[in-house]
C-alpha cells in the first residue's frame, strides 16, 4: 500500500498483466505509457516490454483502435491509449466493429481489448476541439462495449485489471482532470467489478449521482452540505454501461430526491439515463439535472468557467430540492 | 543574426535587377550555400519549377521579407510574454523557424475578396505564420490569443482555432487529420462553380500517417481539384520524429502514388517555397489538378508553449517534460538555426539589391514596434462576458444555461 497517482495506478495494473501474459500488447501515440510516483520505481512499459509489444505510432487513432481490435480477434489481449485530441476519431471502429462482432459472429468473436480514451474537458482556454466533455455518453450508447469511468486511483487500478481480463471490449474513459489525484492504492493486483456503482457517502435526504471528472465537485459539495445538516447520499457511477440500476433505485427509494451532476453536455448526459432508470422504478421522487450547456466549449476562460458546472451549483440545486 | 554590411545601392540594382539576381544565384550555388536534397523527387522537379521569384517586383519581394519579420517578431514577443507576464493567458504552438513556408506559399495566392474570390488556405494548430502571411490583422489576432471580446473571433477561438474568412484564411485546426479532407471539399465547390480560386492545405509531417492524407490526395487527384497540400516537415509530429509515422525519407514521394506532382523544397528559403507554390497554383488554376509540396523546415520552439526558452533569446533548448521518447537533440536545433529563414531572405534581397542592410535593419525595427503596439492594444481589450458562452451555437439566439440545475 502506498499513495499513488491516477496514471501510476492504471499502469501498475497493466504492467502486472503484461508480465503475466507475454502476448499482450499496447499501442500509443503522443502519450507514452510512463508514470512515476515518489518513492516507487518508474513504470515505463515502452522500455520494459520493447517496441515489438509496446509501439509508438504515427497519428492515426483509427488504426490504433483497429489494431487492438484485430489483435483481440487474433487471440491477444491488447490496449490502446487514445489521447484527448483523438477521442472520437476511432468512434466508428468501436461502434460498428468492436461493438457488433461478437453478436455478428453468433457469439464466436472474442475481443479482450481495452480502449483508453483520454478526456480533457477540465481545461479552460484550450477551446473547441481540445475541451470536450461529451464523449462519455457517446461511447456508453454503443451496444457490445462496456464503458467505465473510474474517478479515483484505487478504482482505476482495479477496474483496469478487470478490463484487461474481461473477454469483451471495454472503453476505459480517463478523465484527465483527475490526473493529479493521489490516494492509498494497494500494491497487489486486485479486481474491481465493471458493473457496480459505489456509494461514497450515505444519507437519507438527497441522492447525488455523478461520475468521473464530476466526482471531486460532488464530494466537495457533499461535505459542505453534510456540515450544514443535510444527509446526502453521494453515488459514483463508475460504470456507464452496464449501469448499476439497483444501487440508484435503492438510494432514491430512501431519499425520494435525485440530483445528477455531469461535466458532459446536458442532452443525453449520463444523468439523463440515471433519472430515466430511477423514474421507471421509484414513485413520488423529485429530480434535478446539472450538466454543461449544449454548447461547444468557448476559448475565453470567463465564458468557459461560468458555463462549467461546479460545487456551488450542486449546493444551490441541492438546497432547492430539499427545501 | 548575420552581419548585413552591403556596399551596393538601390540605384545599382534598378539598372539590371534580373541580371544581378541571376549572378547572385550563381554565387550562391558556387558557394554551396544553396540547399539541395538528394531525393530523386527534388532533383526531378526542381529543374521544372522555374525561378519565378526573380521576376517579382521589388515591392513584392520586400513585402515577403516584411511578412517573415512580422511572423518572427509576433511570435518572439509572445514567447517573452508567456515567460514574463503572469497576467497573459494565451498559449502558443510556435511557428518560429518555419516563416518562409507560409510566406512563400501565400505570396503566390490571391489574399483578398472573401471565400468567393480569395484563394483559400486551411491552417494547422501552429497557425500564426499562416494567418499573418494571408494578411490577418495582427492586433485582432493578438487579442484573440488572449481571449479578448474584441479578438479576431470574439474570444471563442483562442490560438488553435483562429480564422479570418474575409481574406480566405479558413481557420486553424486543433486536430491532426481532417483539415485536408475539408479543404478538398472547398476545392470541389470552387471547381464546380467555375471559379479560378485555389485551395491550399497546410499540414505537418504528422498528417502523413492519418487516413485523411490518403483521402484528400486520392480524391483531389481523381477529381483534378484545384488543391495544394503543403506538408511542413519540421521533423517532429508533437514529440515524435517523423520517421515514426512515415517510412520514406521524403513524404512528397507519396504523391507519385496518386499520379500527382510531388515537390521537395528547402522550407528555410522563401524563394524556393514561392517558386514551388507558384508552379502548383498555376497548375491548379489551369484545371490540371493537385500538387503535393513538402517543405523541409524546423521549429525553434517545442511542440507547444515555451519550455526551455529564455526571454529575449531565440529558440528553446533542453528537455521537454512532456517528451519521453524520440525527441529532438539540442545540437539539431542549433544546426537548423544556422540556416535561419529571416537571414536567408534578407541576404537574398540584399544580394539582389532589392534592399540594403540599412533598409533591412530599419524594416526590422519598424516591424518590432508594430508588433509591440499590436500586443499592447490587445492587452487593453475587454474580457468576454461569461454568459456570451451560450451564444453562437446556432446562427440565432443562445442555448440554455444548464449548469445551475
Amino acid at each position: 500500500m502506498a499513495r499513488k497517482s491516477f496514471m501510476y495506478s492504471v499502469l501498475e495494473a497493466v504492467q502486472y498483466e503484461m508480465r503475466q501474459d507475454k502476448n499482450m500488447i499496447w499501442i500509443f501515440e503522443l502519450t507514452p505509457p510512463v508514470a512515476s510516483n515518489p518513492g516507487r520505481p518508474v513504470i515505463n512499459l515502452e522500455t520494459e516490454f520493447g517496441r515489438l509489444r509496446v509501439a509508438n505510432t504515427g497519428i492515426d487513432e483509427n488504426w490504433m483502435a483497429g489494431c487492438v481490435l484485430g489483435a483481440g480477434l487474433a487471440g491477444s489481449k491488447a490496449l490502446t491509449y487514445i489521447p484527448y485530441q483523438g477521442a472520437c476519431m476511432p468512434f466508428q471502429m468501436i461502434q460498428n466493429h468492436a461493438g457488433k462482432l461478437r453478436s455478428m459472429t453468433g457469439g464466436d468473436a472474442a475481443m479482450p481489448v481495452v480502449f483508453i480514451m483520454e478526456m480533457t474537458g477540465q481545461t479552460a482556454g484550450f477551446a473547441g476541439q481540445h475541451s470536450d466533455y461529451e464523449i462519455d455518453t457517446y461511447y456508453a450508447h454503443i451496444p457490445g462495449v462496456k464503458t467505465v469511468i473510474p474517478s479515483t486511483p484505487a478504482d482505476a487500478k482495479g477496474m483496469m485489471a478487470s478490463a484487461i481480463r474481461d473477454p469483451d471490449p471495454v472503453v476505459f474513459l480517463y478523465a484527465a482532470g483527475l490526473r493529479e489525484l493521489v490516494e492509498e492504492v494497494p500494491d497487489e493486483q486486485y479486481l474491481t467489478p465493471l458493473n457496480k456503482a459505489v456509494v461514497r457517502t450515505t444519507g437519507s435526504d438527497l441522492t447525488i449521482v455523478s461520475s468521473g471528472a464530476g466526482m471531486p465537485d460532488v464530494l466537495d459539495a457533499t461535505e459542505k452540505l453534510q456540515k450544514a445538516g443535510m444527509k446526502v447520499e453521494a453515488i459514483d457511477l463508475r460504470c456507464l454501461k452496464p449501469m448499476d440500476t439497483e444501487t440508484l433505485v435503492k438510494s432514491v427509494q430512501k431519499t425520494k430526491r435525485l440530483l445528477t451532476f455531469d461535466q458532459s453536455y446536458y442532452t443525453l448526459c449520463p444523468g439523463a439515463e440515471v433519472i430515466a432508470r430511477v423514474a421507471e422504478n421509484v414513485d413520488g421522487a423529485k429530480y434535478k439535472r446539472i450538466a454543461f450547456p449544449d454548447a461547444p466549449p468557448p476559448a475565453a476562460p470567463e465564458m468557459f468557467n461560468w458555463m462549467r458546472p461546479n460545487a456551488d451549483h450542486i449546493i444551490a440545486a441541492a438546497k432547492r430540492l430539499v427545501s | 543574426m548575420a552581419d548585413r554590411n552591403d556596399a551596393h545601392s538601390h540605384d545599382a540594382q534598378r539598372k539590371s535587377p534580373s541580371a544581378s539576381r541571376r549572378n547572385f544565384l550563381q554565387a550562391l550555388a558556387g558557394a554551396g550555400a544553396a540547399i539541395s536534397f538528394s531525393s530523386r523527387i527534388a532533383n526531378a522537379q526542381q529543374g521544372e519549377i522555374g525561378y519565378w521569384a526573380k521576376d517579382l517586383s521589388d515591392a513584392q519581394l520586400t513585402n515577403m521579407f516584411s511578412t517573415i519579420l512580422k511572423i518572427r517578431w509576433y511570435e518572439r514577443t509572445l514567447v517573452d510574454k508567456m515567460l514574463t507576464d503572469s497576467n497573459y493567458r494565451g498559449y502558443n504552438h510556435f511557428y518560429v523557424g518555419q516563416e518562409a513556408v507560409a510566406t512563400g506559399v501565400c505570396a503566390a495566392l490571391k489574399n483578398t475578396g472573401g471565400v468567393m474570390e480569395a484563394d483559400l488556405i486551411y491552417s494547422t494548430h501552429r497557425p500564426s505564420g499562416h494567418a499573418i502571411a494571408k494578411g490577418t490583422d495582427i492586433k485582432k489576432m493578438a487579442a484573440e490569443y488572449d481571449f479578448r471580446a474584441t479578438g479576431l473571433n470574439k474570444g471563442y477561438a483562442g490560438e488553435m482555432h483562429i480564422s479570418d474568412k474575409s481574406i480566405g484564411f479558413m481557420g486553424a485546426d486543433g486536430m491532426i487529420g481532417p483539415g485536408p479532407v475539408i479543404a478538398t471539399g472547398s476545392a470541389f465547390a470552387i471547381r464546380a462553380r467555375g471559379s479560378k480560386q485555389v485551395v491550399v492545405n497546410f499540414g505537418g509531417d504528422g498528417t502523413y500517417a492519418t487516413p485523411h492524407f490518403h483521402s484528400a490526395m486520392n480524391n483531389a487527384a481523381l477529381l483534378k481539384l484545384p488543391f495544394i497540400y503543403v506538408i511542413e516537415n519540421n521533423l517532429y509530429h508533437q514529440y515524435a520524429h517523423y520517421s515514426w509515422s512515415c517510412p520514406m525519407k521524403d513524404i512528397a514521394e507519396a504523391a507519385g502514388t496518386y499520379g500527382v506532382p510531388g515537390v521537395v523544397v528547402d522550407g528555410q528559403d522563401v524563394m524556393q517555397v514561392y517558386n514551388a507554390a507558384k508552379t502548383a497554383v498555376e497548375r491548379a488554376r489551369a484545371g490540371q489538378g493537385p500538387t503535393l509540396i513538402e517543405a523541409k523546415t524546423y521549429r525553434y520552439y517545442n511542440h507547444w508553449g515555451a519550455p526551455g526558452a529564455k526571454p529575449g533569446e531565440l529558440g528553446a533548448f533542453g528537455y521537454d517534460p512532456l517528451a519521453i521518447s524520440s525527441f529532438r537533440p539540442e545540437r539539431e536545433v542549433r544546426e537548423w538555426m544556422t540556416r535561419d529563414p529571416v537571414d536567408i531572405c534578407r541576404n537574398t534581397l540584399i544580394g539582389w539589391k532589392v534592399i540594403d542592410a540599412t533598409k533591412a535593419t530599419a524594416m526590422e525595427a519598424a516591424i518590432k514596434q508594430e508588433v509591440l503596439d499590436a500586443v499592447a492594444w490587445a492587452d487593453k481589450q475587454p474580457f468576454c462576458k461569461p454568459e456570451d458562452g451560450l451564444k453562437n451555437v446556432f446562427v440565432e439566439g443562445s442555448v440554455a444555461a444548464r449548469q445551475f440545475g
